[in-house]
């Protein structure tokens, strides 16, 4: 009686985890691809991987691209990598709502509580 | 130029070494940047943690197609992981940097150690996503699932820790689990590693989860771990962007290409091999921290 739906559920995790394993592996080759380009910039503009880097200014990224300077793209690639697993859990929250798994959504959500928490702490030491 | 492409083919060198010996290669990258380029030891562990966020996502992504890591669990203690990872970050600018040095000493020699007593080979930890040489096939997920999936149902009226173990395998002892992935999550941050060295046999000796999929599933939680210290770093400038690229990229490959030669190379002269560099390094290692 109740098997349509049960077996539509018990699918739901290979299905989740086949989503997260993609944005996972998409994520690492967006990053690599940014960082190569990057990389490749540096080369052209004669850019020692020992000379001092500019800081981090997430605002200077878009201009950086635009202008093609190594930093945007570099940093943006950097941004990607961090924010790969975070994206992760996201899903991970959003597939568990919609299997109903309460429990593995508030893990998931204290898990981006304490990624939050580091950007919040990292702004407050920095400044 | 020339000091680029050195760092690419060093980044390469300890991810294929990481590779083929079953690490995340972090453990070599803080070595390499701050004993053969002179960096800051704070800006080795930034780049280091960058290589392995990296290296671990595209094969924690074939782990999960493959249906060897576990999901949930990884998700329960990453959570501990972050947490120490949080806390080990914020004092990583604190503790002064000979002391980190002697620390990642001792982890050098207990590697070295560990390594030299080891026996069977450790499952690859690939970036490209071949090296799974003992993952479960992923050829009839569903099938594969089917044991692990028969509780979703009730999994709400079943205690946590019950939903947290595999289709072939029961999870327990989840109280030193939290503490270990506790200690893994600070030691990640302070030295730039996965805490795969830490999480790995808490999982497997403790929690009574198989060796592959404790690999997998470490795997799977070191981006989360590195992450949530990396955004520190990020923000308060411990990452250098000029070195972090041809590094990563580096280890990428080199990662990339040990999970396709793992199988054809005879990996007890490459592991003496190992276990020498790291004793050197450690060696190396602490005349820094003694200046």
């Amino acid at each position: 009686m109740t098997t349509g739906p049960t077996v539509a559920t018990d699918r739901a995790p290979v299905r989740l985890e086949r989503s997260i394993a993609r944005l996972l592996t998409g994520g690492t080759y967006l990053a690599i691809a940014l960082l190569a380009i990057g990389f490749g910039l540096m080369l052209v503009n004669g850019i020692s991987p020992l000379d001092p880097a500019p800081s981090f200014d997430v605002r200077q990224i878009p201009a950086d691209i635009v202008a093609l300077r190594p930093t945007g793209f570099l940093w943006l690639g950097l941004i990607v990598v961090i924010a790969t697993p975070s994206s992760r859990v996201i899903a991970s929250l959003i597939g568990y709502a919609r299997a109903g798994e309460r429990r593995m959504v508030i893990v998931a959500a204290a898990i981006l509580v304490v990624i939050a928490l580091s950007v919040v702490i990292a702004n407050e030491l920095a400044a | 130029m020339i000091v680029g492409l050195i760092l690419l083919g060093g980044g390469a060198a300890a991810g294929l070494f990481g590779s083929l010996l079953g690490l995340g290669g972090g453990i070599l990258i803080v070595p390499l940047l701050t004993l053969a380029f002179g960096l800051p030891l704070i800006t080795a562990v930034g780049v280091s943690l960058v290589c392995v966020i990296m290296t671990s996502g595209a094969a924690a992504g074939v782990y999960l197609e493959r249906r060897v890591a576990n999901l949930r669990l990884g998700m329960t203690l990453e959570l501990f992981t972050a947490i120490g990872a949080l806390a080990g970050a914020m004092v990583a600018f604190l503790i002064p940097e000979h002391v980190v040095e002697g620390i990642f000493a001792v982890l050098l020699v207990y590697t070295a150690v560990t390594m030299a007593r080891r026996r069977e080979p450790a499952p690859s930890v690939d970036a490209a996503g071949t090296g799974i040489v003992e993952g479960r096939s992923s050829e009839d997920p569903d099938a594969a699932d089917v044991a692990g999936s028969a509780a979703v149902t009730d999994r709400e009226s079943t205690p946590f820790v019950e939903t947290l173990s595999g289709p072939d395998y029961r999870v327990h002892r989840i109280g030193p689990g939290i503490a270990g992935s506790l200690v893994a999550g600070v030691a990640s941050a302070l030295l730039g590693i996965g805490g795969g060295l830490v999480k790995v046999p808490v999982m497997h000796v403790i929690m009574g989860v198989p060796l592959r999929v404790a690999t997998a599933t470490s795997n799977l939680m070191v981006g989360i771990t590195a992450s949530a210290s990396a955004i520190i770093y990020l923000i308060r400038g411990g990452i250098d962007a000029y070195a972090a690229a041809p590094t990563a990229i580096g280890v990428f490959i080199g990662a990339s290409v040990g999970s396709r030669v793992a199988h054809r190379i005879d990996l007890r002269i490459l592991r003496m091999l190992f276990v020498l560099i790291l004793l050197y390094t450690a060696f190396e290692m602490i005349q820094k921290a003694l200046g």
